[in-house]
């Protein structure tokens, strides 16, 4: 704006802006040929500048997660040894049947969906029963939000120490109030993290408690969403509170569910530095998540190739549920964007 | 005011819910504050304390003199910084092409920077050692914020595309008919309205980097090694330092808890923002 006299001679060059840019493409039909000319050359120099400055960040994706992906997923059909500059042998498939032929792994994929499941359901149920809670008693308690807020900005390896530390057999902490309550008979009488039947159920507590402030947060500003009126005339048809809940607010919120469900779900699904520091994948391997096992093949029984190979499993799952979900629900292309 | 609040006296038990759900949601971390003021013994004996017996500094006076954990605080900023600035930097301009230009090639960038976050770190973090080594950023700061760059940078073009998304076109236009060129207009007349925006994509750009574990655990070994990874060494290499532990994690977490009361509007709108609006 400073310098709108100086360059004012040059402004009936400058396409951009000078016609309206957002008008719908069907209103060029009415247009004369000369504006249909120069709108499609606007349109591909637009197209031009977009892409160069999308470049950049292009390129940057490009190099450093499509490129070591690639190479990820080209290790899979290769045995590879450990150790740098040893030769590598192109063994096909072998590395997929090993994978899937193997307990470990077998055992692991269920435990990861089993893991996410628990991570979701809980902090999905936590959740909105917080986001209920804050809603009901409005403004008031816009204070408290923020401290429900603050484990989110904690690592997940803080965490998943804190609450190994917490839940450790013979000092915990959890133990020790339950047992001086009344609610155990002997302070040890749960062993968390060493139990295998209950350990994956443990090692979920400390991303639960991590994140279910995220589903609260995007839940209450859903719920700040929800029309008054269709509220108020559920309640003059006499619904009660779970109607309510079931009839009328879940279903509407339900776009808003969805999203942060699944990004929950994808990163439940990817928690990694939040068992190793627990468990280590223990006792008996009973919290061995594909993240891990992945890893422990890599780096400590030292076969890159069916880490890679299971890897790619992993990723492809991922990659087809993620994309599912994001056609299915966000759309980026139509409503968003 | 919201039709779904209550009124009457049932306040009274919701509120109570509300003080107890706060509780244990806030127990754990004032439990690992009060253990790191405890002496190193206190910390771990049996059966536990909530309260420490006896408050002292002596945890943190450890968890510092040991080797590696100052030069490890100071690797944290360093990495986080670089990251934060080098995902601005890409992410700025690529959303403000996806916005307001709404080609097929920004809806195609946009899908393929949200599909990004979905793979698992280990598939990327393996074979990035690799090309670090070869570029010569083995264990350096900068190669480990550009490993963490590839975890915010699609977060960031997500965030920023949702800022500009907000703001009309016609502020571009307007911008052009005063002469100003696009780039112009996005430096000089949308990017301070969106300033609260950019603060929020570079807060979580650099919790990203912050908090992360898995690729400086791969990535770094001796001099560029970031706090998480000594914080999970605690356990193995010192034996069983809880309490050095505590005041570490507590050193770690605190200032970016303090974080969020000072800047809480604008971290909430960053956790809500697509997922409410898409």
């Amino acid at each position: 704006m400073r310098k709108g006299s100086t360059v004012a001679s040059n402004t009936p060059q400058i396409p951009v802006g000078a016609a309206p840019a957002a008008a719908p493409m069907g209103g060029a039909g009415h247009a004369p040929a000369t504006t249909i000319r120069r709108r499609s050359r606007k349109q591909l120099s637009e197209n031009a500048f977009a892409i160069a400055l999308m470049a950049p960040a292009a390129a940057f994706l490009a190099a450093f997660v499509l490129w070591p992906m690639i190479r990820f997923v080209y290790d899979s059909f290769f045995e590879v040894s450990p150790f740098a500059g040893a030769p590598r042998i192109f063994v096909g498939f072998a590395n997929y049947a090993t994978a899937f032929a193997s307990e470990a792994f077998q055992n692991a994929a269920v435990r990861t969906v089993a893991y996410t499941l628990i991570v979701v359901i809980a902090e999905f149920v936590l959740g909105l029963a917080v986001a209920l809670l804050f809603t009901a008693l409005g403004r008031r308690s816009a204070v408290l939000r923020t401290v429900f807020m603050y484990p989110l900005m904690i690592a997940p390896v803080v965490a998943g120490l804190l609450w190994r530390f917490m839940l450790i057999d013979n000092f915990g902490i959890v133990n020790e109030l339950l047992y001086r309550w009344g609610i155990l008979s002997s302070p040890d009488q749960i062993q968390w993290l060493s139990d295998p039947d209950i350990a994956l159920f443990s090692v979920a507590i400390p991303d639960i408690w991590l994140t279910t402030s995220f589903i609260t947060l995007v839940l209450f500003a859903g719920l700040q969403n929800i029309p008054g009126d269709v509220i108020e005339a559920a309640r003059i048809d006499g619904a009660r509170y779970p109607r309510l809940l079931f009839s009328i607010i879940i279903p509407l919120l339900r776009p808003v569910i969805a999203v942060a469900l699944i990004v929950r779900g994808i990163d439940a699904a990817r928690a990694f530095d939040i068992i190793l520091i627990q468990t280590d994948g223990g006792p008996q391997g009973s919290t061995t998540t594909l993240s891990l096992l992945i890893y422990r093949t890599m780096t400590r029984f030292g076969d890159p190739g069916l880490a890679s190979a299971m890897g790619t499993v992993y990723l492809v799952v991922m990659l087809a549920v993620a994309i599912t979900a994001i056609t299915l629900i966000w759309r980026p292309g139509s409503s968003a964007r | 005011m919201n039709p779904l609040e209550t009124r009457g006296k049932s306040r009274i038990i919701l509120w109570a819910l509300l003080a107890g759900a706060l509780i244990l949601y806030g127990f754990p971390f004032l439990y690992l504050l009060l253990t790191s003021f405890k002496t190193p013994l206190d910390a771990i004996a049996v059966p536990p304390t909530v309260w420490p017996e006896k408050w002292t500094l002596e945890n943190y006076v450890s968890a510092l003199s040991r080797e590696g954990v100052v030069a490890a605080l100071i690797n944290s900023v360093v990495t986080a910084v670089i990251s934060t600035a080098l995902s601005l930097v890409l992410a700025v301009p690529a959303a403000y092409a996806i916005t307001r230009f709404r080609t097929p090639s920004g809806r195609v960038f946009i899908v393929a920077a949200l599909v990004t976050r979905m793979v698992p770190t280990i598939a990327i973090g393996a074979p990035l050692v690799e090309t670090m080594r070869n570029l010569g950023l083995s264990d350096t700061s900068f190669g480990l914020a550009l490993a963490h760059t590839t975890i915010s940078l699609p977060l960031s073009i997500w965030l920023m595309a949702s800022f500009f998304e907000a703001v009309p076109d016609e502020l571009d236009e307007a911008a052009a008919m005063d002469g100003c060129s696009r780039l112009q207009a996005l430096w000089k007349v949308v990017l301070p309205v969106v300033g609260g925006g950019l603060a929020v994509t570079a807060i979580f750009a650099f919790l990203a980097s912050w908090n992360e574990f898995l690729f400086a655990l791969l990535l770094t070994s001796v001099r560029a090694q970031t706090t998480p990874v000594v914080i999970a060494n605690f356990q193995s290499q010192f034996g069983l330092d809880w309490g050095g532990m505590t005041a570490l994690a507590a050193l770690y977490s605190v200032p970016v808890i303090l974080l969020t009361l000072f800047l809480q509007r604008q971290i909430v709108a960053g956790l809500t923002l697509g997922a409410v609006k898409g």
